[in-house]
């Protein structure tokens, strides 16, 4: 299944895949956020995790998560004016998932007046030109 | 006996704006420099200890640039921020153990380019974006304002720390560097110039951002014996310590709330058998005014989430109850990773601060934060001997 994609903003920059992502952006190509999992803790770690966040396991592997969250902080970098346009703000924000894991995320959408800590969010999908699909996140 | 070790020599280049010399050369200069002040020559010096800076173009075959013979310590230091307190740690084990006598330890970079925007000294991540660590890169978590300003809101949301008490930071630094004639900034600065300055990344303002400076800065360790016998008042060492969190992207971080110093701190003054209270000056790694405030909390001048409300007191400004960054610190002096509060704490410690000179200078506590907080060294020095 094809996601719905949100347009890509110009500060989203591309990424591609290597050995240990590629079942994080096969799962992201279908719109479906996967987390790595400990079984013997019982706890969630980010996509980046080798060993588990809590207990340190070995035994990650990767699970569906739910793919919301809400917003823990963020920052707003203002951009800077050219003759052709404004400066358009970018907003970057640290979301913790449901599961537990943050993940460093863009918000493409967020007005800055309406971020406060705790505003839930959910991820959403956008894919820039030669990129994987990425993980973005919206003001749920 | 047991050996101690202390600073013995302190050489600094022209800092800022030095345009047209290497990391190698500019270490070459603070090394001599740093040697002839103590009153030895570089024949003398049979350790070194090199950390290369953000352009990372210098290195421990800096020994056979210097000419140096049969080195008995040798080795490149990468702990980004928390470096050169690491770098004298080692050279103060190496000492203590005998495999060295004279080590020198330095820090050297220039990423400054002519005509270009200080900024563009530091791009923030720079290798290809691959993988699903490269996510919060590609999100646009790069550099390191951006990076700290997370952490900053984080702390302002659990304590109530307010952008005018990260003013305060700033306008103290700048005050102490008006008492410092080698201070890159030196212009008045008010609060309120503090919350007029741009937008950075939110909730950090210009002001709250430290310098970008090219050049080095080293320091000889030795013996207290033979630094004693030298041109210098020796600078004792009398505890270190590191502290590195590992913070993990969950549920329960304290990134932004609590930092390596917590750690560190307390090992320190543990090691060196004083509490703190009894620390008279403070030269604390200030690459953000964030920096100054969390790292006054985690070392324990103040409580837990009170850092805004002490600053805000004047407590760290000229005249304050606990002098900070007495030469204006990397917020107004000048960047030096590590080397910017370790090179203040050696002149404060020799009471050669002119007229930013602490009165009372018995004890003085550095620290080095690398990373985003996540990497952090402490030292606690003194110019009185450490009882044995």
């Amino acid at each position: 299944m094809t996601p719905t994609l949100i347009d890509a903003p110009a500060s989203l920059a591309p990424v591609v895949r290597d050995d240990f992502s590629a079942p994080f952006f096969e799962a992201s190509a279908e719109g479906r956020l996967l987390l790595r999992f400990s079984p013997t803790s019982g706890a969630w770690s980010e996509p980046a995790a080798r060993f588990c966040s809590v207990s340190q396991a070995a035994d990650l592997e990767w699970r569906e998560a739910s793919g919301t969250g809400r917003l823990v902080t963020w920052t707003v970098k203002p951009g800077r004016a050219t003759e052709d346009r404004p400066a358009v703000p970018t907003v970057i924000g640290i979301v913790e998932l449901d599961e537990g894991p943050w993940l460093s995320l863009l918000l493409p959408r967020a007005d800055p007046d309406d971020l406060a800590v705790d505003a839930p969010v959910r991820v959403a999908w956008a894919r820039p030109e030669g990129s994987e699909v990425l993980p973005v996140a919206v003001l749920a | 006996m047991t050996t101690r070790a202390a600073i013995a020599g302190l050489g600094m280049t022209e800092m800022g704006k030095v345009y047209g010399r290497s990391a190698t050369d500019l270490a070459v200069d603070a090394i001599s420099r740093a040697a002839a002040d103590a009153g030895l020559s570089l024949a003398d010096v049979d350790g070194l200890y090199v950390n290369p800076g953000i352009k990372n173009d210098t290195d421990l075959r800096l020994q056979s640039t210097l000419g140096m013979r049969n080195t008995r310590v040798l080795a490149t230091i990468q702990g980004f921020g928390s470096s050169a307190g690491q770098m004298v740690q080692m050279a103060a084990m190496a000492v203590e153990a005998g495999m060295a006598e004279v080590v020198a330890c330095v820090y050297a970079d220039a990423p400054l380019t002519e005509g270009k925007r200080a900024g563009a000294a530091y791009p923030g991540q720079a290798r290809a974006m691959t993988g699903v660590g490269s996510l919060p890169f590609a999100a646009g978590l790069k550099a390191a304002p951006e990076r700290y300003a997370v952490a900053t809101r984080r702390h302002m949301h659990a304590y109530g720390t307010t952008s005018e008490q990260l003013g305060a930071v700033a306008v103290a630094a700048r005050q102490w560097a008006q008492l410092n004639p080698a201070a890159q900034m030196r212009d008045p600065m008010t609060l309120e110039d503090h919350q007029s300055s741009r937008m950075i990344a939110d909730p950090l303002r210009l002001l709250d951002c430290c310098l970008v400076s090219n050049g080095a800065v080293a320091v000889i360790v030795t013996s207290a014996e033979r630094a004693a016998t030298l041109a210098q008042p020796p600078v004792h060492v009398w505890g270190w310590g590191q502290g590195h969190p590992g913070y993990v992207n969950r549920r329960d971080s304290e990134f932004g709330l609590v930092t390596g110093a917590a750690q560190s701190g307390p090992a320190a003054l543990a090691m060196a058998g004083v509490g703190i209270d009894e620390i008279d000056v403070r030269e604390l790694y200030d690459c953000f005014t964030f920096t100054t405030l969390v790292t006054l909390e985690d070392y324990g001048f103040c409580a837990k989430g009170e850092g805004g409300e002490f600053v805000a007191s004047g407590a760290i400004a000229p005249g304050g109850s606990h002098p900070t960054n007495t030469g204006g610190g990397e917020l107004s002096s000048f960047y030096m990773w590590g080397m910017t509060p370790l090179s203040e704490a050696v002149i404060q410690a020799r009471g050669q601060g002119g007229d930013r000179q602490v009165p009372q200078h018995d004890l003085v506590m550095v620290s080095g934060n690398g990373g985003v907080l996540d990497f952090h060294s402490t030292l606690i020095l003194s110019p009185h001997p450490k009882a044995t």
